[in-house]
C-alpha cells in the first residue's frame, strides 16, 4: 500500500519509477506487449509456411526424362527461392524493414506500419527457415522416400506424409528457436513506426526522461514472454516424442 | 509357364563411367520365384532397383505385360503399386504405427475404405506373426519384425510382383529364418517373386529358377537343381564352391 501510494505521488528510486510508470502507462504497456506477440505470431506462423514452401522447392528434383515445361518452372521457382533467401540472409532485419515500408511507400501501396511489420518478418523468416526446413528433409533417410515411392505413392505424397511429418519433429527445437528470436527482433520494427514494446519505452521514457526505467520493464516483459513460450515449446516436444512403451493387441495373439 | 508379367531387354546401367549391368536379358513369368545371386557388386540390387524404377537404366527397355514403361510419374506412380518392394533396411515409416504402415499404401494410394484397408493389414500381419504389434513403432520392434511387417506392407497392395532386396541381410543370423520362413510360406501361395539373396540353402530350397550375376551379366540361369548342382559357367562354379563348401 505504502510503494502504491508512494509510486503514485512522488517515485524516488528507479524501483519506484518503474512501478510509477507501469501503472501510468498500463495501457500503452499492454498495447506494445499485444502488439508485439501478434506481430511476432503472424509473423512466424506465415514466416514458416514459407520457409516450408521455398524448403520443398529447393528439394524437388529433376529427371531427365521429366516434360520442358515442368524443368522450366522448376527451374525458375529454384532461381527465385535462392536469391530471396540470399538476399534476405545477408542484409540486418531492421534494413530489410526500411527498404520494404519506404520502397513500398515510394511505389504507391498503401500499406499500414503493422501489416509491413508482418511482412518484413514473414520475410525474414522465410529466409530461415527455408534452411532449417531444407536440412530437417536432408536429415530424414532416404530410405523413407524409397519406401514411400515403392507403395506407389507420388514424389509430393511422399514428403507430405512419410518425409515432411519427421522432418517437422525434428525441426520443432529450431522453429522453437525461431519464435523466440522473432519475439524480440520484433523490438527493430519501431523503426517504420509499428508500436511495439520498444517503441512504447521509448514514448514512455521520454516522457519522464526515465529511460533506464521504462527500458528496463519491457526487458522485465520480454524475458517473461520468451521464458513462457519456451516452457510450452519444450511440453510440445515432450508430448510429441515418441512414448517407448506400446499396448499389443492382444486380440489378435491367439492367431499366431 | 504361364504369361510374362515383366521382361527386360538388352539392359545397361552405368553409375559415370563404372557399368554396373550389362545388356541384362530375362522374363517373369506369372508364379515364379526367381531368386538373384552373386558376389556383392555384380549388380543384383542395382538390377532390382531398375525393376522397380527407382534406378533408371541407362539403355534399354523393361516391358510389363508386354507395354513398354514410359518415364511418366503416373504410370510409374501406378505400375510400383503393383510390383511391391521389400529393402534390405526394411524402410518402414517412422512416423507411423504397424497398422499405419500396412494401411498407407492402400488409403492413400489405392483409396481402398478404411475398414477393408484395416482388414487386409490384419490379414496380412497376421500371414507374418506381426498382428498383436499393431500399435507399435518401428523403432519399438527388432530387425526380423521390421522386416515381416515390411512384407505385410508390401502384400496389402495386393502386388502381382513382389521384389526383395536383400531382404535378411541386415538381420542377425536368429532373426534370419524367421524372415526366410515367411518368404517361404509365401512362395507357396504362387506370389510371383524375385529375391536378391545371399541364403544360397533358401535359393536352392525355394526358387523355381536361379540367377547367378557376375560383374554386370547374367552368368547363368537356369532351375536351382541344374545351377547349384551342375553349373555350366566357371565363375559360377567357384563362386558356389566358396558357399557350399561349409
Amino acid at each position: 500500500m505504502r510503494y502504491g501510494m508512494l509510486a503514485s505521488v512522488n517515485p524516488t528510486n528507479f524501483m519506484e519509477w518503474m512501478i510509477f510508470l507501469t501503472r501510468k502507462y498500463a495501457n500503452l504497456f499492454w498495447q506494445g506487449t499485444w502488439l508485439t506477440l501478434y506481430v511476432a505470431v503472424v509473423g512466424t506462423i506465415l514466416g514458416f509456411l514459407l520457409g516450408y514452401l521455398v524448403g520443398i522447392i529447393e528439394d524437388i528434383k529433376l529427371h531427365k526424362e521429366d516434360s520442358v515445361i515442368k524443368k522450366v518452372l522448376v527451374r525458375i521457382l529454384k532461381l527465385i527461392s535462392i536469391i530471396y533467401v540470399e538476399m534476405f540472409r545477408d542484409t540486418p532485419m531492421i534494413v530489410q524493414a526500411m527498404v520494404i515500408f519506404f520502397g513500398l511507400r515510394q511505389s504507391n501501396v498503401e500499406i499500414g506500419v503493422v501489416t509491413a511489420g508482418i511482412l518484413v518478418t514473414v520475410l525474414n523468416t522465410g529466409a530461415y527457415m527455408s534452411e532449417t526446413v531444407r536440412a530437417g528433409i536432408k536429415s530424414i533417410d532416404a530410405g523413407q522416400r524409397e519406401g514411400a515411392l515403392a507403395l506407389g505413392m507420388s514424389p509430393m505424397l511422399a514428403m507430405f506424409a512419410v518425409v515432411l511429418p519427421q522432418a517437422f519433429k525434428n525441426i520443432i527445437p529450431e522453429m522453437a528457436n525461431t519464435f523466440l528470436t522473432n519475439l524480440k527482433m520484433t523490438s527493430v520494427l519501431n523503426v517504420i513506426g509499428v508500436s511495439e514494446l520498444f517503441m512504447t519505452a521509448k514514448t514512455v521514457g521520454g516522457n519522464y526522461y526515465k529511460y533506464f526505467e521504462s527500458y528496463l520493464i519491457i526487458a522485465v516483459i520480454y524475458f517473461v514472454l520468451c521464458f513462457l513460450f519456451n516452457r510450452i515449446f519444450l511440453l510440445i516436444e515432450r508430448k510429441l516424442s515418441l512414448k517407448s512403451d506400446y499396448v499389443l493387441a492382444v486380440e489378435y495373439m491367439d492367431n499366431q | 509357364m504361364g504369361k510374362k508379367i515383366i521382361s527386360i531387354e538388352n539392359l545397361s546401367k552405368s553409375f559415370g563411367n563404372h557399368e554396373v549391368l550389362r545388356k541384362i536379358d530375362f522374363a517373369v513369368e506369372k508364379g515364379e520365384v526367381i531368386c538373384i545371386v552373386g558376389s556383392s557388386g555384380s549388380g543384383k540390387s542395382t538390377l532390382l532397383r531398375c525393376i522397380n524404377r527407382l534406378e533408371h537404366q541407362t539403355n534399354g527397355k523393361i516391358f510389363y505385360h508386354g507395354k513398354e514403361l514410359r518415364d511418366v510419374q503416373k504410370e510409374v506412380n501406378e505400375y510400383r503399386s503393383k510390383v511391391g518392394m521389400v529393402f534390405q533396411s526394411f524402410n518402414l515409416f517412422d512416423n507411423m504405427t504397424v497398422l499405419d504402415n500396412c494401411m498407407a499404401g492402400t488409403r492413400k494410394v489405392l483409396h481402398i475404405p478404411k475398414q477393408e484397408a484395416f482388414d487386409r493389414a490384419i490379414t496380412n500381419l497376421k500371414a507374418v506373426g506381426m498382428a498383436p504389434y499393431i500399435h507399435a513403432h518401428p523403432a519399438q520392434l527388432s530387425g526380423g519384425q521390421k522386416q515381416r511387417v515390411a512384407i505385410a506392407r508390401a502384400l496389402c497392395m495386393n502386388p502381382e510382383v513382389l521384389l526383395f532386396d536383400e531382404p535378411t541381410s541386415a538381420l542377425d543370423p536368429e532373426m534370419v529364418g524367421e524372415v526366410l520362413n515367411a518368404m517361404k510360406e509365401l512362395a507357396k501361395t504362387g506370389l510371383t517373386m524375385i529375391i536378391v539373396t545371399h541364403e544360397m540353402g533358401f535359393a536352392r530350397d525355394v526358387s523355381t529358377r536361379t540367377i547367378f550375376m557376375d560383374k554386370g551379366y547374367i552368368a547363368e540361369d537356369d532351375v536351382p537343381a541344374k545351377l547349384f548342382t551342375n553349373p555350366k559357367n566357371p565363375r559360377t562354379r567357384e563362386f558356389l564352391s566358396r558357399f557350399m563348401a561349409g
